[in-house]
């Protein structure tokens, strides 16, 4: 009981982490109509770059982070051709064939991973870590670390900069229309193909930046992809494929899953118990807690 | 009068708000063809998918040979005998046109080799025969309508709904398709029939329903409903502007 | 079609006085081995080639069936061949649980879904006490290589035949294949598509378990990293992939080549396994932009012309149009 106040902010900070990752994937979801396989892959090679930039550059890591989206944001946007050119494929069946490729990727990132990076865990060190504010009252207290609550604001700072482009630039209202009918989109005059590596390269830097706060907060590993999509993958079921404004909630709940099984029970069965909320969802209400995916 | 193969009663279909089929009742004797019409948007289409169960009615009941099929899935309407044909087309793409017959075939011939068989005759009687070891994929849009019709056939329905199956031929196909269709009649098969042209309705419908807007504003014998000045100021006046 | 079994009979004939002519073992253990990998890979080709469905957690059978087996042996002081068909019924059931829910949803829940499965079966592993957590189980000895030789045989010719009988003769296979290109539109032919997903699912798994239960009592020692490790589905669906999805043949030469290739790759640069990866991964992707029927789809292409579009070559689509545009062929 004395923990709980703990664990509920415990599930706000870690929860604020998801949510730039979910709508990142969710924004490149909603224009390619595709799953990428490969986001906890960019978010492992992100966290990298993020503690090889550090140590080089002897920089605070945080203040890295547009230096890594950048880099992430033109690699995503010269590979979305890739992506494109296999979904509009003449041959087989392209849309089975997209999951495949970017699977594929997913394979290759991690051995590449493996290979420059080694089997072992890092942590990348910032100043911020070692800082916490402690709060006191009765019997209850809450810590909050100051390099969780940077993550939260970050969070919340990424995403309502992506919410104003969305409903406030021509970019936004392109990306929307991509979104909803790609026809009619066309008939606009907004080319998918351009839209499209746009959406792709801002959703790669935002991974690979998350990835850097994650280093931050926790340890980061070449094996570390699968986990992050599949926690990318159940804030996005959990929300409603597609659905951005139920990605907060989504989020927060696999925060607060995460804060009770690190306080209350074993860490061990976290996965577990995000595999088995997935699949109760799946089975309940497959568009997402609010009904509101596709 | 003996019972009816098919009877919609008072059914209404909404999305959100929208009244796509509201209050629409009809019947369908056995070996009668029933002609649909009414513009675009009308409800055909979604009457079409209640009846074959694609849509469970908002309310509203559907009656199949007596028995109430309302909400059952497609897959058991099939089985039992209602046939139908979209309007969107829905070819196997990438199976050959014996493939796509065949797979309905096997409804009622659960084996390959009879399943088979009865496709290559469907297919013989639609005149699609000639291009059975071709890819659905490389017929254009008269083989696909065609097609279309052959995998309904091959479930021997007793019932068959045909959306707009004559639409988008050219004349001489537009005629063969007819000829088809009274040919299945003749057979006994009892067809409820949606087409713009109406020309093709009223030749060969024994009996017309017209929607407006998703109401039923018409019902009866097609020369009674050319007639009716409700009908004429929404569909029929239409057409002759 | 005679041509075809006599290939078979001949193929299986050969195949079985392999153990009379080679004594050495390391090189048995591989050809058995490359019969695993073909179980794994057309089993698994069975939902991603004739139902259109990525199952990114097949590896999750085979383990399910590995610890299964090792588990009634070792706790349960089960004999070996009475445990199979358990670890086939699991692998089964397991199938019919995950399946049920998201076979019904779109293709991309049920790759999501998969994958989910697979990882937290790895979690239960490591954490359940009845399956020795991260210390694995150590199985008994039974050191005859040309036994294990002859079971896995016997179960990859048995599931390809299965698999013959029921995708390519039987009804079955064109059901699946006529749902995997329109959904809709076979359930107006009769067809129950969450039912003959869930069925096909089954079918892939069920060897798969079957498989995992024999590969425990040979290797004598599993552990979540080996039995249960993602490279298992990886594997498995680069072979199916880059043989050629839909076709019963493709992953059965995929699976040839790969093994052969990571063979040759493990024996002269082991210290570089990671760079496997690399190349799985990029050898996959790289398949998919150019070869997207696989070699044997594209073999088979070359072979019958414009007839292969529908030869059961599968997966292709209306010249033009894919399912991504959301738009039916209509022109
Ligand atoms: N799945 C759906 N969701 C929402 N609205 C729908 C849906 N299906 C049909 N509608 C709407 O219901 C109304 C009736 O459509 P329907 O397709 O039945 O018309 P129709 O008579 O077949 O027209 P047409 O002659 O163009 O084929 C239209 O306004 C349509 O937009
Ligand atoms: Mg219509």
């Amino acid at each position: 009981m004395l923990l709980l106040p703990q664990a509920l902010v415990d599930g706000l900070l870690i929860g604020g982490i998801y949510i730039t990752i979910a709508i990142g994937f969710s924004l490149a979801y909603g224009v390619m109509h595709i799953i990428d396989f490969a986001v906890g892959e960019w978010i492992m090679l992100g966290a990298f770059l993020g503690l090889y930039l550090s140590q080089w550059t002897q920089m605070e890591p945080l203040l890295l982070l547009p230096v890594v989206f950048i880099v992430f944001g033109v690699l995503g946007y010269l590979f979305q051709p890739v992506i494109y050119r296999v979904l509009s494929g003449k041959k087989g069946n392209p849309l089975l064939m997209a999951l495949v490729f970017t699977f594929g990727l997913a394979i290759a990132f991690k051995g590449l991973g493996l290979t420059v990076f080694g089997f072992f865990s890092r942590s990348i060190p910032s100043a911020m870590a070692a800082n916490s504010f402690t709060f006191v009252k009765g019997d209850f207290f809450v810590t909050i670390p100051v390099i969780r609550l940077i993550g939260l604001v970050y969070a919340i700072g990424v995403t309502l900069v992506l919410s104003w482009i969305l409903k406030r630039t021509d970019f936004g209202l392109a990306i929307q229309a991509l979104a909803q009918n790609k026809e009619a989109a066309g008939l606009m005059g907004i080319s998918a193909k351009k839209t499209n590596s746009w959406v792709y390269g801002i959703y790669v830097g935002i991974s690979a930046m998350s990835g850097v706060l994650i280093g931050c907060m926790f340890s980061i590993s070449a094996q570390m992809g699968s986990k992050y999509t599949v926690l990318s993958f159940f804030v996005v079921v959990l929300a409603g494929m597609g659905f951005l404004a139920g990605v907060p909630w989504a989020a927060f709940l696999l925060g607060m899953v995460q804060s009770f099984f690190l306080i209350y029970f074993d860490p061990g069965y976290t996965l577990l118990a995000v595999f088995i909320i997935l699949y109760t969802v799946l089975l309940i209400s497959p568009k997402g807690l609010f009904g509101k995916g596709v | 009068m003996t019972e009816p193969i098919l009877r919609v009663d008072g059914i209404v279909k909404t999305f959100g708000g929208l009244h796509a089929v509201n209050d629409v009742s009809f019947d369908v004797g056995k070996g009668m063809i029933v002609g649909l019409i009414g513009p675009n948007g009308a409800g055909k289409t979604t009457i079409f998918n209640v009846i074959s169960g694609y849509y469970a009615p908002t309310r509203g009941k559907v009656f199949f040979k007596g028995s109430d099929i309302s909400g059952l899935p497609p897959y058991k309407l099939a089985k039992m005998g209602i046939g139908r044909t979209f309007q969107v087309v829905k070819p196997f793409p990438g199976l050959s046109v014996l493939e796509n017959v065949m797979v309905a075939a096997l409804c009622k011939h659960p084996r390959k080799h009879d399943a088979r068989q009865h496709a290559w005759e469907i297919l013989e009687f639609t005149g699609l025969a000639s291009r059975a070891d071709d890819a659905a994929a490389s017929l254009t849009l008269p083989g696909r309508k065609r097609l279309e019709i052959s995998k309904a056939l091959a479930l021997e329905p007793e019932l068959l709904l045909l959306d707009e199956v004559v639409a988008g031929l050219n004349p001489t196909e537009a005629d063969r398709t007819i000829e088809l269709i009274l040919k299945l009649r003749d057979q006994g098969i009892s067809i409820l029939v949606v087409e713009h042209i109406m020309r093709v309705i009223m030749n060969i419908s024994d009996q017309v329903v017209v929607l407006n807007f998703g109401q039923q504003i018409a019902l009866g014998k097609p020369v009674e409903v050319a007639r009716d000045p409700v009908v004429i100021e929404a569909y029929l006046g239409e057409e002759a502007a | 079609m005679r041509r075809g079994i006599l290939a078979f009979g001949l193929f299986v004939g050969v195949m079985a006085l392999v153990p009379a002519f080679v004594q050495n073992a390391f090189v048995l253990r591989i050809v058995t081995e490359l019969f695993m990998w073909i179980v794994l890979a057309i089993t698994w080709d069975v939902m991603a080639g004739y139902a259109g469905y990525l199952n990114f957690g097949h590896g999750a059978f085979f383990g399910a069936g590995a610890y299964v087996t090792a588990i009634l042996m070792m706790r349960y002081g089960w004999p070996f061949f009475v445990t199979l068909p358990v670890a086939g019924l699991f692998a089964g059931v397991a199938a019919f649980l995950a399946g049920i829910p998201t076979l019904r949803l779109k293709g991309a829940y049920f790759a999501i879904a998969t994958w989910a499965l697979a990882l937290a079966v790895q979690q239960l592993a490591l954490v359940l006490d009845i399956t020795g957590g991260p210390d694995g189980m150590r199985l008994p000895p039974f050191l005859d290589p040309v036994f294990f030789f002859y079971l896995i045989l016997a179960v990859a010719v048995a599931t390809f035949l299965l698999l013959w009988v029921l995708l390519e003769w039987a009804p079955f296979g064109l059901k699946l294949k006529s749902i995997r290109e329109d959904e809709s539109g076979a359930m107006a032919l009769g067809l129950n598509p969450a039912r003959i997903k869930v069925q096909a699912f089954i079918l892939s798994a069920v060897p798969a378990g079957v498989l995992g239960g024999i590969y425990a009592f040979w290797i004598t020692f599993i552990d979540p990293a080996s039995v249960l490790a993602d490279i298992i589905t990886d594997q498995a669906m680069v072979m199916a992939v880059f043989g050629g999805l839909g076709t019963l043949l493709g992953p059965v030469i995929g699976a040839i080549i790969v093994f052969s290739f990571k063979t040759i790759f493990w024996a002269y640069l082991s210290d570089y396994q990671v760079l496997y990866l690399i190349i799985l991964g990029g050898g996959i992707a790289l398949t998919v932009v150019f070869l997207p029927n696989g070699i044997w789809g594209t073999i088979i292409g070359h072979i019958q012309g414009r007839n292969a579009l529908h030869k059961g070559m599968s997966l292709n689509m209306p010249p033009g149009r894919s399912p991504v545009q959301g738009a039916d062929v209509n022109d």
